[in-house]
Order: structure tokens, then C-alpha cells, then sequence
């Protein structure tokens, strides 16, 4: 029997050495950022780590409370939210989004059969089924990410 | 019973005859009416005989008093000495009163209509003895009064023949009207008697609802398919099984008709002694049967057959079908929990299947993505150094996903019953060893504490398993550095081991749903501990597969201790 060890603070991600990835640009030029919300630290880190490295700027949230909080600092061009969470999941989060009137584009993961619907329900742009490619994540980065800009 | 009414009737025809023609009878019509008098109390004793047990003793004594009064009587007639008088008059009184008070006990042990018959008889005893006490006394009072005494004597005397009537044979409105609250009650009772919650208790109402309609004892019998039998119960609970074609019973219900033995003890001689032990002197069973479904038989047993009467047969076939209607309307049910029950196994079955599928799909998503990145910046980059943590995350997402197939297909098998392999001797002290040795960098902090080794019969690996689920378990909860201990000791005949953590604990409404399948307790953080809930599962799977008991105690903030009781006996014999 295997038993498994997960848990432990997660490791930093750092763009892997001597990526040559160059770094993605909204209109204005300015580097953009994606929000990463999952309560799987190897799912986040994973997903963090592959976008970095792609050239995104990359932040990392492992509960709906350190999503919001991250939304306010940074302004994303892109949220991936991760639908179930304890304590703050998916819908609670995107409702708390829209409620303070922020539009960024939302892309739901989840493993849920149900992800389109989930996607409808909480207003999102589109969703991830898991388990996803790389290219299914690259391109759904690509096609949703919105203008991003400073939070108000 | 005609004999008794016809004496009746002649007495108080001779008397009215005598009063209006206002002549004296000749003295062999005195002689004769004198006679019939003297019979009546005695046909009344062989009345009571036919509704209720008499001793022998009883009649062969009032037969000898009768006999002795005619001859007295008809020695001294027409001018009665008056000993011979007091002599038939105490006659008359004694004999009365005997057999009034032999249907108030008969009353007392009946129920509904044979009560209310018996009730109706024991006052026609007690208004005929009076009237016979009255009608010896009347030569005896002043000239004045006779006239008057005659009168009462003949109201007395209507009315007895009237309440006798009734008791003895009751017309069919009246039967009527005194089963309808009985029956009444019992059907209202009825629709709610398949929600009881044995097949037991449903009888016991059937019986009683049967026994209080009918005025007589009634038992059922159902009919067990695994034994080919019918089933009566004891009023202690115990079974009696009975074949078909046996007794009353098993003749009722092989044939599918009413039977009715008016003299049980000739008609089954096999069942003689307890019919008299019993005191039962007429039987009516009637089958139950709904549609084409034999269910069992309706079985009534009385003292004496005219307690039944013609229309009882009737009654009984009713009281069957309501039966039959009951105790169907109970498989049904029955039928009904099994398919919801089923539905039930299936929803969790899909319930589970989906929590799996949810649960695989995590760590996939990482070996997937991790990987195909891996390999893309290898096929770009291929001088640049390998990037560490990303292979580290694939290899310790794929050993994650190896443990969740393992222990779906562990769960999967425990469904199936076929967890345990192959037995052989096992020393719980040295595998606790092993155990606790394997992880060598928790050596310290997990201890056993084992006097002597503890042998039995065991899968080695499913008791490997086990114990380091329950280690596992113990670290999983317990903060960094707070020391495990196992204990392995030998009670009776039992090998027992205790795995004890200083850990968070378990919440105590938790408790009693740890062992089950994705149960978790409600103070696990999801996010730290990863898993899906089936561990504690598989590891009450493992020990009741070996025949032994598992389980907890806990405080929340001071920790638990998870013990397993496994049988040891096995293991001498293969020592």
C-alpha cells in the first residue's frame, strides 16, 4: 500500500533557469498578469510554474479569501478559479467579484463533470475540464485573458 | 338445548293452562309437571356441559339428586311432606347456582360476542334458579300471595327463557351488532398494521383482532417458504411448525376451504393431548390466501362447538381475507424497501464513482500538464538544467494517484468480500516494528511497546496495510514531532493492538461514521490532507475480514487511539 505524503508549504515558484520565454504583453504594453486559484498546491504550483515560464506573470492564491485579496493588489487579465474549495469555493469567490462591479474574465477548473455548467452558472468566459493538456491551458489562457489594468 | 326450551315451554304452558281454567290439575299432571320441574335444573347442568368444560363428578352427582327428587315425588304426591319440598327446592337452587356461576367463569375467560353470550346466559341461570327457588316456595306462602308469586314466577321465568335465548343462540342481528365494534376496531386497525415493524407483531394484532371478533382463541399460521411449513407462535414467542395436510391447520390450507371439527380429539386423534390440555373442544381453521398466493391459515379453537356458530364460518373466511389483505400489503412493502434500498446502493455506487473519478482527475491534471511541460521545454531548451521541482511534483502526483487506485481497487475488493489473501503465522510485535521502522526518519517518535510477540493466522500484507494506515493516520493528524505509540499485547484470545497520536482528534459526532466509506472528520482540513476518506474504510475491511473488531477513542486537542481486537486461535493451530 502506498501512502502518500502531500501538504508542506509549497515551493516557490521561480521561472525555471534560462527560460527564453518572452514576456506576454496587453495593448499597453505592460506585462500581463494571471490569477491562479486552487486549494491542490501541486495543480497551482503546475499551472503557476507552466504560465511563468510561457512568460506570464503569474499570482498564486490556494483559498477564495487570498483570491479576492489578490484581485484588489494586482489587477489580473485572468482568473482561473478552481469551483471546489473549503471554506470560500468557486461561486463564492466569483460572486464576490462581480458584486464589487470587477468584469475580469473568469476560466473555471474543475474536475466536475458539470464544468460547462458550473462555467454558466457563475458568469465565468470559459473552463478547463481536469485533467487538461498544455495546450489546452495555453490556449485558453490566450483566447480569454482581458486587458487587465490597475484594480480600483 | 330444544329439550331445555321445550320443558321450558311446558312448565309455563301447564301453569298458565291450570291458572286460567281455574281448575285443579289432576294429580298425574302435577305428578309430570312436578318431574319436568325436577329436570330442568339437571338439562340446564348439560347445557353448561355443551358451552364449558363440567366434571364428571358434577353431573354423575346431579343425576343422582334428580332422580332421588322424582322418586320423592312421586312417592308423596299430590300432598308433598315438607322435607321433600325444601328438598327439591334446595335441589333447584344448588344446581342454579352452580351453573350460574359456571358461565360467569366461562364469561370472564371469553371475549367479545362468546362474552356477551356467556354474559346472557349467566343471567338467564341466575333468573331461573330464582323463579325455580320462587315456584318451590309458592305451595308454601300464605294463600293471598300465591297469585302474586305465580305472576312474578311466569315474568321471571319469560325472561330467563329470553336471555337464554339470546345467549344460547343469539339471532344474526344481534350476533351482528355485537361483533361490529369489534370489528370495527379491527379493521380500523388494519390499515395501519403492515407499518408494524416485525411480521411478528402483524400476527399478534391479526390474532387478537380474529380473537375479539369471533369470541374465540385465534392463531395464524404463515406459510414459510424455506421449510414448506406453516408457522404458529406460541404466546412466549416459541414456533411450532406444522405440515400441510396436518391437523386442521394443515388440511385448511391444503385443501384452500374452511375446516370445522366439532369434536377435535376424534377427528385428530394425533393431537388429543394437547387439544385436552388445551381445553379446545371445536376448531374452524380457514386458509388466508390473496389471489393465488397461499399465505397461511386462520386458525380458531372453543371449548365446545356451539360456541361457533353458523355463520362464524362466514365471519372466519372475512377475518382471513383481511388477513390475506394485511399481510400482502406487508411483502409489498417489503418489496418496496429492497428496491429502494437497491436504488439507494446504486446512487452511492455512482455517488462513489464520481468522488473517484473527482479525486483522480486532481492529481492527473498535474502529471499531465507537468509533464507535457517538461517535455516541450526539453524539446526547446535541451542544454538548459533540468528544471527540479517540476519532475518532483510528476513523481509525487503520480505516487499519489498510485495510492488512490490502490485503494479504490482495496474498496472495490472489500465490496466483494475478497480482501484477505492467503494466511500465515504473523508476529503483530515484529511488523509493528517494521512499520513503525520504515519511515527511519520518525524512528524515535513512533514506539511499540510489545512484552512478547503475538502470533496468529493473518495476511501478512493486509495486516501490513493496516497498520501502517492507522500510522499513517496517527502522523497525518499529530503535529510535527509528537511521538506515535503502538502497543501489541495478547487478551484471552484476542491479539490486540493499540495505535495511539497526541494529534487533533477526532470531533465525538464524528465518531460513529469514521469507518465509513469518504467519511472524513469535520475538523480535517481538506486542503492539508488529501486523500478520499477510504482508508479507515479498507482498514475496518481488513479487520472484519479476519474476523476481529476495530475501533476509536478520541478527545478533541489531546488526540485518538485506534484499537483492533484480531482472533489469535487460528494462529495456534497453525503453529
Amino acid at each position: 500500500m502506498m501512502v502518500l505524503w502531500a501538504g508542506g508549504p509549497p515551493h516557490s515558484e521561480e521561472p525555471p533557469s534560462g527560460s527564453k520565454a518572452r514576456p506576454r504583453t496587453g495593448g499597453d504594453g505592460q506585462q500581463d498578469t494571471v490569477l491562479v486559484v486552487d486549494d491542490d498546491t501541486s495543480i497551482l504550483d503546475t499551472v503557476s510554474s507552466i504560465l511563468t515560464g510561457e512568460g506570464y506573470h503569474v499570482v498564486s492564491a490556494a483559498t477564495g479569501e487570498e483570491a479576492l485579496a489578490a484581485v484588489a493588489r494586482k489587477a489580473p487579465a485572468l482568473i482561473l478559479l478552481d469551483m471546489r474549495m473549503p471554506v470560500m469555493d468557486g461561486w463564492a469567490v466569483a460572486r464576490a467579484l462581480r458584486a464589487q462591479g470587477i468584469t475580469v474574465p473568469i476560466v473555471v477548473m474543475t474536475a466536475a463533470e458539470s464544468a460547462k455548467r458550473w462555467a454558466d452558472e457563475v458568469g465565468a468566459e470559459g473552463y478547463l475540464a481536469k485533467p487538461f493538456g498544455l495546450d489546452d491551458l495555453l490556449a485558453t489562457v490566450e483566447r480569454f485573458r482581458g486587458p487587465g489594468g490597475r484594480a480600483n | 338445548m330444544a329439550l331445555f326450551f321445550g320443558a321450558l315451554a311446558f312448565v309455563i304452558l301447564a301453569s298458565r293452562v291450570t291458572t286460567l281454567s281455574g281448575t285443579t290439575p289432576p294429580p298425574w299432571l302435577i305428578a309430570v309437571e312436578v318431574g319436568v320441574l325436577m329436570a330442568m335444573p339437571y338439562i340446564l347442568l348439560r347445557l353448561v356441559d355443551d358451552f364449558t368444560q363440567l366434571r364428571a363428578l358434577v353431573k354423575r352427582v346431579a343425576e343422582v339428586g334428580f332422580v332421588v327428587g322424582v322418586i320423592a315425588t312421586a312417592a308423596t304426591v299430590p300432598a308433598l311432606p315438607p322435607p321433600v319440598t325444601l328438598y327439591i327446592v334446595g335441589y333447584f337452587f344448588v344446581v342454579s347456582l352452580y351453573c350460574a356461576i359456571a358461565f360467569i367463569k366461562a364469561s370472564r375467560r371469553a371475549r367479545g360476542v362468546t362474552r356477551r353470550r356467556m354474559e346472557a346466559v349467566s343471567l338467564g341461570s341466575i333468573l331461573l334458579g330464582t323463579n325455580l327457588v320462587l315456584a318451590g316456595l309458592t305451595p308454601l306462602a300464605p294463600e293471598d300471595n300465591r297469585a302474586i308469586l305465580q305472576a312474578l314466577g311466569q315474568v321471571l321465568g319469560l325472561s330467563s327463557a329470553i336471555a337464554y335465548y339470546l345467549g344460547f343462540a343469539p339471532p344474526p342481528i344481534l350476533r351482528r351488532a355485537w361483533q361490529e365494534p369489534e370489528l370495527r376496531s379491527f379493521l380500523a386497525r388494519a390499515a395501519s398494521l403492515p407499518r408494524l415493524p416485525t411480521t411478528l407483531d402483524i400476527v399478534r394484532e391479526l390474532e387478537r383482532g380474529a380473537t375479539n371478533s369471533t369470541g374465540t382463541a385465534a392463531r395464524i399460521g404463515l406459510w414459510q417458504e424455506d421449510t414448506s411449513k406453516l408457522r404458529f407462535w406460541e404466546d412466549d414467542d416459541t414456533t411450532v411448525d406444522i405440515e400441510p395436510g396436518r391437523n386442521f391447520a394443515g388440511r385448511a390450507f391444503e385443501l384452500q376451504r374452511p375446516i370445522f371439527s366439532a369434536n377435535p380429539i376424534r377427528d385428530n386423534p394425533d393431537g388429543a393431548a394437547s387439544y385436552r390440555s388445551r381445553n379446545i373442544g371445536a376448531v374452524l381453521a380457514t386458509p388466508i390466501t390473496a389471489g393465488e398466493r397461499r399465505l397461511g391459515v386462520l386458525a380458531f379453537s372453543a371449548e365446545r362447538a356451539p360456541i361457533f356458530a353458523v355463520s362464524d364460518i362466514e365471519l372466519a373466511g372475512l377475518l382471513a381475507d383481511q388477513a390475506a389483505v394485511v399481510l400482502e400489503s406487508r411483502v409489498l412493502i417489503d418489496h418496496a424497501t429492497r428496491v429502494r434500498a437497491r436504488e439507494e446502493a446504486t446512487r452511492l455506487k455512482e455517488d462513489f464513482l464520481s468522488a473517484a473519478a473527482h479525486d483522480l482527475k486532481t492529481p492527473l491534471t498535474t502529471v499531465v500538464a507537468q509533464a507535457e511541460f517538461l517535455e516541450r521545454r526539453a524539446v526547446r531548451e535541451p542544454s538548459a538544467p533540468a528544471d527540479l521541482a517540476g519532475i518532483r511534483r510528476v513523481v509525487r502526483e503520480s505516487k499519489r494517484l498510485a495510492g488512490l487506485v490502490g485503494d479504490l481497487l482495496d474498496a472495490t475488493r472489500l465490496e466483494q468480500g475478497r480482501l484477505i489473501g492467503e494466511r500465515e503465522p504473523v508476529d503483530l510485535a515484529t511488523l509493528a516494528q517494521e512499520v513503525c521502522a520504515h519511515d527511519a526518519a520518525d524512528l524515535g517518535l513512533c514506539q511499540v511497546e510489545a512484552a512478547a510477540p503475538v502470533v496468529g493466522a493473518y495476511d501478512r500484507r493486509r495486516v501490513e496495510q493496516l497498520l501502517q494506515n492507522l500510522v499513517e493516520n496517527a502522523k497525518k493528524y499529530s503535529p510535527d514531532r509528537t511521538p506515535i505509540k503502538i502497543k501489541v499485547w495478547q487478551e484471552g484470545a484476542e491479539a490486540r493492538v493499540a495505535v495511539e497520536d497526541f494529534g487533533i482528534g477526532i470531533p465525538a459526532a464524528d465518531l460513529p461514521r469514521i469507518f465509513e466509506r469518504f467519511s472524513r472528520a469535520s475538523n480535517v482540513d481538506d486542503k492539508r490532507f488529501h486523500g478520499m476518506g477510504l482508508g479507515l474504510f479498507i482498514c475496518r475491511g481488513i479487520v472484519e475480514e479476519h474476523g476481529g473488531r476495530i475501533w476509536v477513542e478520541s478527545e478533541v486537542g489531546k488526540g485518538s487511539t485506534f484499537h483492533v481486537a484480531l482472533p489469535i486461535a487460528n494462529g495456534r493451530r497453525l503453529n
